[in-house]
């Protein structure tokens, strides 16, 4: 893929998911990153035993991988005079600083903007957090699983309100990744504005905003109207108001969404893929106000309609139509989906254990439709010694800070 | 051998770089690493094939050597003959 980033340094000093993806979408963009690590503790994002009700393998880490590919791993202890002095040096370098680390950790350590602004007055500088960088709870951290799902409202408006409780995030980092993305486009326009103006900026992208933004035209609908609304509980049938939206299951219980949102030209050619053409010629159903107001009856054919083959069948069947369908898939179903392979959705990285490459998830952006081209993510203070010559320091002052424990 | 340098196994395609240590001999697949891989490989030794792993640092319980894995192999490390070890980052455990 056309390496928009070349030439680009970003310094990361953040840990996790949401943050650190923004530094893989960018790196995947052709971007240097360094990723500052502690050198004894590693990213905490290392630490995790089991994620989404799985165990890791420490060795083909697609936890680590997913947000940190593409990246240099530099051991430094920022705790520590020499630590900090280098950071500085390196920012120094770096185009880009990008950190999740809580205000009151930046300000003792003194990384926060004005001490790397010193060391760098054009340096873009890019905070990601829970709950924004501004007002009573700046200082408060969090994960997607809080600040993103829960106390954005998302959580709650994706539960029905006849289960007993609220529905759980239910795929791990699922705010993080889109977050991270949000990051990424803000850096993007940060370098924009940078390179045509001369002025380096700084910003924040919150959990909380990157829910909000995901939601919002519910947000912004239910501010208008003082109502919330929540989600259905799952049916076979057309929604309320039209039929030829909503899901359907199919005789071996496999589940086909329509989501016609405009029926009128479709209602001929839907009713004919069903099987049931002679409802297109149903005084009921003959255009859209009408289909729309008798959609109980319509839903009601349709649903006997689907409940007579087999998910394959519709699959296979539903080809031809001309109104939006979609098989409800899993995950990993996607993997071996031939029109995701055709958009070269997966890359492979080598595996941290010598076996076969991991497969990984691309980020959503691609440019001049050619596939990302990438490294693994790196082990934790794996570059430190490299990349420090490379920007001239001697193996004399490497030893030192060594000895210092300022690096590793 | 000594810090900064590259070595690389007599007996597979293990190389590494010396980020600790000099004036002493490590081996790789129970042969002793060198400056150049010698025209005809040596033999794995079984005892020392548990392989390396790119990217990992290898060191001693004295720390008198740490090695940087910068392309894996077959064989393993070891100093006069006592296997090393990786180190690894000790994050806190953590599960959602």
């Amino acid at each position: 893929m056309t390496q928009v980033m070349k030439g680009v340094r970003v310094l990361e000093v953040a840990q996790f998911t949401f943050v650190p993806a923004a530094g893989a979408i960018l790196a995947d963009w052709g971007a240097d990153v360094i990723k500052v690590e502690h050198p004894v503790r590693g990213d905490a994002q290392r630490g995790f035993i089991n994620i989404g009700g799985m165990k890791l393998d420490p060795r083909r880490n697609t936890l680590m991988e997913h947000p940190n590919r593409g990246k240099r791993s530099v051991g430094i202890d920022i705790s520590t005079p020499g630590g900090i002095e280098l950071l500085y040096e390196i920012a120094k370098t770096a185009d880009v600083f990008l950190t999740n680390s809580l205000p009151a950790q930046r300000q003792k350590l003194k990384y926060d903007i004005e001490h790397i602004r010193a060391a760098n007055p054009n340096i873009v500088y890019a905070r990601g957090s829970a709950y924004g960088d501004k007002g009573p709870e700046r200082e408060v951290g969090g994960f997607d699983g809080t600040a993103f799902w829960s106390r954005s409202g998302v959580g709650y408006s994706m539960t029905p309100e006849e289960l007993s409780g609220p529905l759980t995030q239910g795929i791990a980092a699922f705010g993080d990744s889109i977050g991270g993305m949000n990051i990424a486009g803000g850096i993007a326009a940060a370098l924009f504005h940078r390179a045509r103006t001369g002025e380096a900026l700084e910003l924040d992208v919150s959990l909380l905003s990157t829910a909000w933004w995901a939601a919002g035209t519910a947000v912004d609908q239910f501010i208008e109207s003082g109502k919330v609304v929540r989600n259905r509980m799952p049916t076979s049938g057309g929604n309320p108001g039209n039929p030829f939206s909503g899901n359907f299951r199919t005789s071996d219980g496999g589940t086909i969404n329509l989501c016609i949102l405009a029926p009128g030209p479709y209602i001929r050619d839907t009713f004919a893929h069903l099987g049931i053409p002679e409802a297109a010629d149903d005084p009921r159903f003959v255009d859209a106000p009408t289909l729309m107001r008798n959609w109980k009856e319509a839903s009601e054919l349709m649903t006997a309609a689907f409940a007579k083959q087999p998910f394959a069948y519709w699959r296979r069947h539903l080809k031809t139509l001309k109104g939006q369908w979609a098989p409800i898939q899993s995950l990993l179903d996607l993997a071996g989906d031939e029109q995701a392979l055709a958009n070269d959705m997966i890359f492979e990285v080598e595996a941290g254990d010598g076996g076969k490459p991991l497969k990984l998830v691309r980020g959503p952006v691609q440019f001049n439709h050619e596939p990302v081209e990438t490294t693994r993510a790196p082990q934790a203070s794996e570059h430190t010694e490299s990349f420090l010559m490379e920007i001239g320091l001697e193996w004399e002052r490497i030893e030192k800070l060594k000895a210092a424990g300022a690096i590793a | 051998m000594k810090p900064g340098t590259k070595l690389k196994s007599s007996v597979c395609d293990t190389e590494v770089m010396v980020i600790r240590g000099s004036g002493v001999v490590v081996e790789c697949g129970g042969t002793p690493m060198a400056d150049e891989r010698p025209a005809e490989r040596g033999t794995l030794n079984p005892g020392f094939a548990q392989g390396t792993l790119i990217g990992k640092r290898y060191v001693d319980a004295a720390g008198t050597v740490e090695l940087l894995c910068v392309k894996p192999g077959k064989g393993s490390l070891s100093l006069g003959g006592v296997a090393l070890q990786i180190k690894d980052a000790k994050p806190l455990p953590a599960s959602d």
